[in-house]
């Protein structure tokens, strides 16, 4: 089983880079910079909902 | 850390991770998973370890101090109430508020007019699970939370705001447990990291029992595909929850997956369809899985036997561990067997002659690591517990 493969959004994400890319301006500088950090922090959201879930 | 405490923490885990990898190790492992049996022990009730992780920490150290056990679960009690609160989980009866302080936490799930999803939102599920989760699971199950088409409230965003910061303030806590069982008890931790079956998520958290029975003769084709879009989320938290050495397994908490809760032929078709391929790939990235099967799963070894050999350790609840050790005790470690309610109204002389036939009939050739049948609460008899480690300890030498 690949964890990334099987659903439109893949595990670790709430709202994928790809979606956000599109409301941001041009980047200027270093856009893995930015796709690092958002994926970071989506990876928080999702481990909440999902140990809501499973944890408790 | 003092050079004896360091040489007993190495001793302990050569030891438990030995008979994990269904080996034999130089005597009988002892991994009991302590919950409000650790609280009483060390003079706390259930308010105390359920509201106050810290407390619960504490009981546990204590328990890791003074008994000679080679691994603990860091906390036990696993729901910290101060988090559920947070967030205004609806489900749980918290002790000291819900029911007496002296009563451990219990889940209350809703009837099936009021489950968590409703039947026609399965396909809402299988698109986006995790919007699913966060647009329609969330405020229904909480008291605070408010869904996308109702307007932002006070009491919404701080129970977002409160129940993620304080998941984190929890989570990280685990590894400074660890740290000071390990410094303090020199005591192995015994697990690391969650799984549970898509169809027992469905069972317990989403569709209820009920709920998801009916939905077995209604919709099966629709409990099929949701069992398949959780799998890959249900995997991604295992593997973000475990430790990176993988030295310690993964724990899959096996609910109601079984024969009578669920015909064979749903088992067959269903639970392990979907749980396996999870397992596999679990597998393939190094870790073991710890298989701890609630109630009596003996109708259902075969599936298990076709997991490769040493990928789980199968824990037995209610089961003949007999029957069990004859069916897989070559492929796998096995754990538990010590009935419970012999613990909490048994006598010391019955429980070690109990644990006398378990090791005699399982643990001859090592794979095996003694513990009780389920989770130990504070119905345990503090000399039972003592009398299971004792005799464990003279009698468990290979």
């Amino acid at each position: 089983m690949d964890e990334s493969k099987g659903e439109a959004i893949k595990p670790g994400v709430c709202i994928p880079w790809e979606q956000k890319l599109k409301e941001l301006p041009d980047i200027q500088g270093d856009p893995q910079i930015v796709r690092r950090v958002w994926e970071d922090n989506e990876a928080l959201a999702y481990t909440f909902i999902w140990h809501c879930l499973v944890s408790f | 850390m003092s050079t004896t405490l360091e040489q007993k923490y190495a001793e302990r885990l050569k030891r438990y991770t030995t008979a994990m990898r269904n080996g034999k190790p130089d005597r009988v492992p002892i991994r009991p998973f302590a919950a409000e049996f650790a609280a009483k022990y060390s003079g706390y009730n259930c308010q105390q370890v359920t509201h106050d992780y810290e407390l619960a920490f504490d009981a546990v150290r204590k328990c890791a101090t003074d008994f000679d056990w080679d691994a603990v679960v860091g906390n036990m009690v696993y729901v910290w109430t101060g988090l559920t609160q947070a967030i205004g989980l609806k489900y749980y009866a918290v002790p000291g508020i819900d029911v007496p302080a002296e009563t451990g936490f219990q889940y209350r799930e809703p009837s099936e007019d009021n489950a968590h999803m409703r039947a026609e939102e399965y396909d809402e599920l299988i698109a986006d699970p995790t919007g699913f989760l966060f647009n329609v699971w969330l405020p229904r199950v909480s008291a605070d939370i408010v869904g996308p088409n109702q307007p932002a409230s006070y009491r919404s965003n701080l129970a977002l705001l409160k129940g993620g910061m304080a998941m984190l303030k929890y989570f990280y806590a685990f590894p400074q447990q660890g740290a000071r069982l390990q410094q303090e008890c020199g005591m192995p931790s015994a697990i690391a990291g969650i799984l549970k079956a898509p169809f027992d998520i469905l069972a317990d958290k989403l569709r209820g029992y009920i709920g998801l029975t009916v939905d077995m003769f209604e919709r099966p084709e629709k409990v099929r595909k949701a069992c398949e879009a959780l799998a890959p989320h249900l995997l991604h938290v295992a593997l973000t929850s475990a430790e990176p050495t993988k030295t310690l397994p993964i724990a899959i908490w096996m609910h109601r997956g079984c024969v009578p809760f669920v015909s064979f032929e749903t088992f067959e078709n269903l639970y392990w369809p979907t749980l396996k391929p999870i397992i596999l790939e679990i597998v393939k990235r190094g870790y073991q899985v710890l298989f701890y099967a609630e109630g009596n799963w003996n109708m259902h070894l075969k599936s298990f036997a076709e997991l490769p050999d040493g990928s789980i350790i199968y824990h037995v609840d209610k089961a003949d561990i007999f029957e069990v050790h004859k069916a897989i005790g070559h492929k796998f470690c096995l754990s538990g067997g010590i009935p419970n309610y012999l613990l909490g109204f048994g006598t010391p002389d019955q429980v070690r002659l109990c644990c006398r036939k378990v090791i005699d009939g399982v643990a001859r050739d090592g794979g095996y690591i003694m513990d009780a049948s389920a989770i130990i609460q504070n119905d345990a008899k503090v000399e039972n517990v003592k009398a299971m480690t004792d005799f464990t300890r003279e009698y468990g030498v290979y």
